[in-house]
């Protein structure tokens, strides 16, 4: 076991360290997803042309082919340097890249790996429905084979980005009368498509990012399915540990400054002498390092096996549930100032209220209690 | 950057797991076998830490990890420490210091004690009639000190982060212990015609045992990673890493004699084997808040 970074690592960092000292846009991003838009797609065409979109990412497809180890890198000094979120990319950069590259066609990849990494296509997912959130297996939406197209019909909700998306990475029922996990395809899914309609949602932040969308008769390529038909299960669980594992470092990097400036606060204001405040401050500042520390090790694992550790899920719990205490702790530092609040700020409050989404998306808290207790303790399934 | 251990810190890890299983399985832990402390010499784990074999403190935290798992007796840390910063061969004890007293543990058959003073290692000669009795944790013997003994500085600051490295290891390997005592009781327990595990009232507990377990061991090889390294920032991270892995052995050994139910109450079951270990380990060189406050290098 090591903790330093190699010769070339450090030139490496040094490289991301320098570009991004000079390059990280100094206006702010916008709060909400239709202003935001023309903001993300321009920043992610920047860090494309200068080579630093899809780091580990296949040279084929406009990656450069780095290791894993160099992703990491990169988005620690992308955190540190305060570059903006990427925003509406995360799903395509995060999670639809990531399982093409695992599951689609080489015409598939082709087409659509460079365009996520130029950001010129904007990709949402569409995995939960009205009546199947934790329960995923639920999904009602279907799709019914006519000639060489899929006609979907039903509804997806909690979409993120879905009013500003050209693409969804859609699980929807292929199969008449299937159950649970059976008969489920992944789709790419054109948002553009005639029969889409695109609900808009606000969080009780104010800030307006996720929607509900329709489908009525809507008609895409049976070409557009991925992995095979009834196989959409498996797809979309395979790029689940790897978005568990790694799609969160730059929050983590992030969650760490954010611990360093509330001790600051904390001491400016005199707060620090409040033993409950202080407590739970050094609480926070030990939990961020073994947040770091728990990442490279499964950083570690993923170099030297191809694949993430059973812990992988213990990260996603554990980094939601610090990252709430955080903004808790964000604001009682505020004291009376959090109720000048206005809706549609974007501040510490706003992250309070935004942060609530961090243990229901992507599986809730209690999901991923029911998964570690079964996959890494072989507790018998309750479901 | 590699956070995995290597194949020959594997092997370390799986002979001594292996060793302990068979010679001091964790439920014998207040009847240890007198020629325990001679077997552990021979096996080589009280001396270990000398710089003449060449391991790093990274093989160290994982092998004391595993002792720490069948709640290897307290006083090998002080003996561990003591053979790297003074050269000793000998056994020694381990001194938790208060205000009013001086307790040594793990004192019988030693001359010589170790311990921490603000944050400082020290040593002090023991009296060679040492009145040991029974502490809270029935694996370790102590005596109380009526008149405070000659502290000897031993001058070297990182004795002091290698005693509170190895007490993290100790203490990582109890939260496993606990653990994984109640999730094997959870998958074997049958009430309401399943086994308790099944709810997940019980999962959702044991599945926090299994955080608090992997944060903790996460940070320790962190922890030990940095001591190796010698950057400044070794200090705070043994710190994070001893206040995690305490905590982390103190509320699993906790929600381990909860899930027992009724006999994880009782003397004869053993959960109240590792919450009594955990609460001794937070007096031995505990976390400094400070430290974990002020700015991480």
């Amino acid at each position: 076991m090591d903790c330093n970074f190699s010769p070339e690592e450090q030139q490496f960092r040094a490289q991301c360290r320098d570009w991004l000292y000079a390059n990280v846009p100094s206006e702010k991003r916008p709060l909400n997803a239709i202003e935001a838009i023309d903001f993300d797609k321009a920043w992610q065409r920047r860090l494309f042309d200068a080579g630093w979109a899809g780091i580990n990412w296949p040279a084929e497809y406009g990656g450069r082919g780095l290791s894993i180890v160099q992703q990491v890198i990169w988005l620690e000094e992308y955190a540190h340097a305060h570059a903006p979120w990427i925003g509406a990319n995360f799903v395509g950069i995060n999670h639809g890249g990531p399982t093409l590259i695992l599951n689609a066609s080489e015409e598939q990849k082709a087409w659509h790996l460079p365009r996520i990494l130029k950001g010129e296509a904007i990709w949402c997912q569409g995995f939960s429905e009205p009546g199947a959130g934790s329960d995923l297996a639920g999904i009602k939406t279907h799709a019914r084979v006519d000639g060489d197209e899929l006609v979907i019909n039903g509804s997806k909700i909690w979409t993120s980005f879905a009013h500003v998306a050209d693409w969804q990475e859609l699980v929807v029922r292929t199969e008449e009368g299937s159950q649970r996990h059976k008969g489920l395809s992944w789709v790419i899914c054109d948002m553009h498509a005639p029969g889409i309609t695109v609900r808009p949602i606000a969080k009780m932040s104010g800030q307006v990012e996720f929607a509900q969308v329709f489908y009525d008769d809507v008609r895409i390529p049976l070409a557009n399915v991925v992995g095979g038909l009834g196989n959409g299960w498996k797809v979309a669980m395979s790029t689940l540990s790897f978005e568990r594992g790694t799609g969160f470092i730059a929050d983590q990097v992030k969650q760490s400054q954010e611990v360093s400036e509330l001790i600051e606060r904390a001491r400016a204001t005199g707060m620090i002498r409040d033993d409950r405040i202080a407590e739970q401050l050094a609480q926070m500042r030990a939990e961020v390092a073994a947040l770091q520390a728990m990442t490279y090790r499964n950083i570690s694992e993923v170099a030297r096996t191809g694949q993430p550790g059973a812990e992988a899920s213990v990260i996603r719990l554990f980094s939601a549930e610090l990252g709430q205490r955080i903004e808790r702790m964000a604001v009682l530092l505020l004291g009376e100032a959090m109720l000048d609040f206005r809706y549609g700020d974007d501040n510490a409050v706003a992250d309070y209220l935004r942060g609530f989404a961090a243990t229901i998306a992507g599986g809730s808290s209690q999901i991923q209690r029911d998964i570690i207790g079964e996959r890494l303790l072989g507790l018998p399934k309750s479901r | 950057m590699d956070l995995t251990p290597n194949a020959d810190q594997e092997a370390f890890v799986t002979a001594t797991a292996d060793w302990c299983r068979d010679n001091m399985p964790l439920e014998n832990a207040r009847e240890r076998s007198p020629d325990l402390w001679t077997q552990m010499r021979e096996m080589g784990w009280l001396g270990m830490t000398h710089t003449d074999l060449g391991l790093d403190h990274a093989t160290e935290a994982l092998v004391f990890a595993e002792l720490g798992r069948h709640l290897a007796p307290i006083g090998a840390l002080s003996t561990a420490v003591a053979r790297r910063w003074t050269g000793t061969e000998r056994r020694v004890g381990l001194v938790i210091p208060a205000a009013d007293t001086v307790r040594i543990l793990d004192g019988t058959g030693a001359s010589l004690a170790l311990g921490l003073r603000d944050g400082d290692a020290f040593t002090c000669a023991l009296p060679a009639e040492l009145a040991s009795a029974a502490s809270l944790d029935p694996s370790a013997t102590l005596a109380r000190l009526a008149s405070t003994p000659a502290l000897t500085p031993l001058g070297e600051p990182r004795a002091a982060l290698h005693l509170q490295l190895l007490a993290a290891a100790y203490a990582v390997g109890c939260a496993d212990a606990a653990r994984d005592m109640a999730s094997d009781y959870a998958k074997m327990r049958q009430q309401f015609d399943r086994p308790i595990g099944w709810f997940q009232a019980i999962k959702h507990l044991c599945a926090d045992m299994a955080v608090r377990a992997a944060v903790a061991r996460s940070q320790l090889y962190f922890a030990a990673c940095a001591l190796d390294a010698g950057g400044a920032d070794a200090a705070f991270h043994i710190a994070a890493a001893k206040h995690l892995a305490d905590q982390a052995a103190v509320e699993n050994s906790r929600a381990n004699v909860q899930i027992h139910g009724a006999i994880g109450i009782t003397d004869e079951a053993y959960p109240h084997f590792c919450l009594k270990r955990a609460h001794l380990l937070t007096f031995v060189a505990p976390a400094s808040r400070q430290i974990l406050l002020d700015d991480a290098a």
